[in-house]
């Protein structure tokens, strides 16, 4: 692009372009390009110009269209307020640098902060190691997976998940097994958390891992972890147990419990629920070090003797080793690592226990409302909740879940007469005007 | 930069040594291999009671930066591996001939080095 084509933006001048055009002997910046015919575009992007105003009031009202919900969903994707000092501090330039944040080059600063990150988590796990982020808790969870094909010296090649799983994890874990010729099996849930019986009955050589979740995807807290890890132990398969950065921090330490590995969420840490985006935590004992997929920061000492940090034991990785890497990540979520490391920070370990109590409190207390109504039963599992539960209706849940929409409310509709309700610090100031559109439109 | 070749062993083009004349094969890397590979980190070797086959993989050793694969000079079974090289992976760096040994093996066929190269060709391929 030139002047002429009207960006202003672009580095070279028209002079410039062609001087430096003349001196590699090319008549125009097409010749540097080999594009076949066929997928060559040659036509017009039809896309107004328009001045910078123009373009925010047209997105202004683009927006406008969106509804204006109070959203009371989980599943996954988790809001808490995230104070204004994680924008402040990870919005400076030393943070935002365009230099990419998983380079072996990357800055002292950002790798003490990714070492920072790592350090809670294996505080909050019990467990030795922590990677500096995985994209999601999904793959985080398939990266679990192939570890255990590499780990674990049961022939085994089943992978055994709880049959109530978030659809989009299953799936994400389906495409790693796939590659690596290792099949998903489900064992039964009974009442919101595992069917540790069924699970005992279906343990054998053939299983290389057994994951569980606490919180599960109903919101439920899994009491019996120890017996699900006691199981894992026995057959030699290994322990993988999914979980919630923030619940991690009042639930059983995983340690303790027999976890091999620990994946989850962090992001609902740090970030807003738009756009889906997710902060994978992965976080495993010693004996798996060299196993670990991405990226691991350590503190070493320079040569004058002061504490520095490195990205260590990249041998693991594909950059180096090739088809024979650990996993082909490489990378990590380093800008988003460190806004939940900074919320964390800000938190402290008080303030991260806090916000988890009220996550079971607040839940409880919602359940409970929703329950007084006639029509509706809640939580539907007789189980300790965070953040969300299920709720039982006698009418279609899929139609009591449009009416709430009219009546501004968002909830899951899960089954055929069942819902999910998520409540966290950000809606809990919204709860009587869910319980009353429920009244409403039950 | 000249590199140590001693003429008491035999080498692969791939940089592995291996003794020759005894009951069973002492196997290594050359002077030239540690060089070139830089800080070595970690090495990844098979356990006794492992058979090896000439010409294949037989382990992995990593620095800083690489990662390369070990080649077996012999078939046979593996007898003797230097567990010291597990907490003290320098040594492949600092005595790559003496205390960095990897493997002993016990060739399958009386599996002596004979294919292999001697220290003079050797040191005309790395010169």
């Amino acid at each position: 692009m030139s002047r002429a084509n009207g960006t202003p933006y672009a580095p070279h001048t028209d002079d410039e372009t062609a001087a430096m055009l003349a001196e590699i002997g090319v008549d125009d910046e097409e010749a540097l390009f080999d594009i076949p015919e066929a997928v060559s575009f040659d036509g017009d992007f039809g896309i107004d110009a328009r001045t910078e105003r123009g373009i925010r009031d047209e997105c202004a009202r683009i927006f406008a269209r969106n509804d204006d919900l109070t959203e009371f969903l989980g599943r996954g994707h988790y809001g808490h307020y995230v104070p204004s000092v994680v924008d402040h501090l990870a919005d400076r330039a030393e943070f935002l640098t365009s230099y990419t944040q998983y380079q072996p080059e990357v800055s002292q600063g950002f790798l003490q902060a990714l070492f920072e990150y790592q350090s809670m988590l294996v505080e909050l796990t019990g467990l030795d190691v922590a990677n500096c982020s995985m994209y999601d808790a999904a793959t985080a969870l398939g990266e679990a997976a192939t570890l255990a094909d590499r780990v674990r010296s049961t022939s085994g090649d089943t992978v055994l998940v709880p049959e109530q799983l978030r659809e989009g994890k299953r799936a994400v874990l389906e495409n790693y097994c796939d590659g690596a010729d290792l099949a998903v099996e489900t064992y039964p849930m009974a009442d919101g958390t595992a069917d540790v019986d069924a699970l005992a009955d279906r343990a054998g050589d053939d299983v290389a891992m057994v994951y569980a979740e606490s919180p599960t995807v109903r919101g439920c807290i899994e009491e019996r972890l120890a017996a699900i890890g006691d199981l894992a132990d026995e057959t030699d398969a290994l322990f993988v147990l999914g979980s919630d950065v923030v619940a991690l921090s009042v639930l059983e330490s995983p340690a303790a419990v027999g976890a091999d590995v620990v994946v989850g969420e962090a992001g609902s840490l740090g970030l807003p629920t738009a756009y889906g985006m997710g902060l994978g935590i992965f976080a495993c004992s010693d004996e798996f070090l060299r196993q670990v997929p991405g990226r691991l920061v350590g503190a070493s000492e320079d040569a004058n003797g002061d504490r520095a940090y490195t990205l260590t034991l990249q041998t693991r990785e594909q950059h180096i080793r090739k088809e024979r890497a650990t996993s082909n990540i490489c990378t990590n979520q380093a800008w988003v690592a460190l806004r939940a490391a900074i919320h964390a920070a800000t938190l402290g370990p008080d303030g991260l226990v806090d916000l988890a109590n009220d996550s079971v409190r607040e839940a409880e207390a919602l359940a409970s409302r929703i329950d007084e109504l006639s029509g509706a039963a809640a939580p539907v599992h007789d189980r300790h909740h965070f953040r969300e539960f299920a709720v039982r209706v006698d009418q279609p849940a899929e139609a009591i879940a449009a009416d709430l929409e009219g009546e501004g409310f968002a909830v899951h509709a899960i089954d055929d007469h069942l819902l999910q309700v998520c409540v966290t610090d950000l809606n809990a100031g919204e709860t009587d005007g869910l319980v009353a559109a429920f009244e409403e439109v039950l | 930069m000249s590199f140590d070749v001693p003429d008491d062993r035999r080498y692969l083009e791939s940089h592995e040594w291996a003794t020759t004349g005894g009951d069973t094969v002492r196997i290594g890397v050359s002077d030239f291999a540690q060089d070139e590979l830089g800080d070595v980190v970690f090495v990844e070797l098979p356990e006794v009671g492992d058979e090896i086959a000439a010409g294949e993989s037989f382990g992995v050793v990593e620095s800083i930066k690489a990662v390369s694969d070990l080649y077996a000079p012999v078939s046979g079974e593996v007898v003797a591996v230097n567990e010291d090289l597990f907490d003290r992976p320098e040594l492949v760096n600092e005595d790559p001939y003496g205390d960095g040994w990897m493997l002993e093996v016990e060739p399958a066929d009386g599996g002596d080095a004979e294919g292999l190269l001697d220290a003079d060709e050797y040191d005309g391929q790395i010169a």
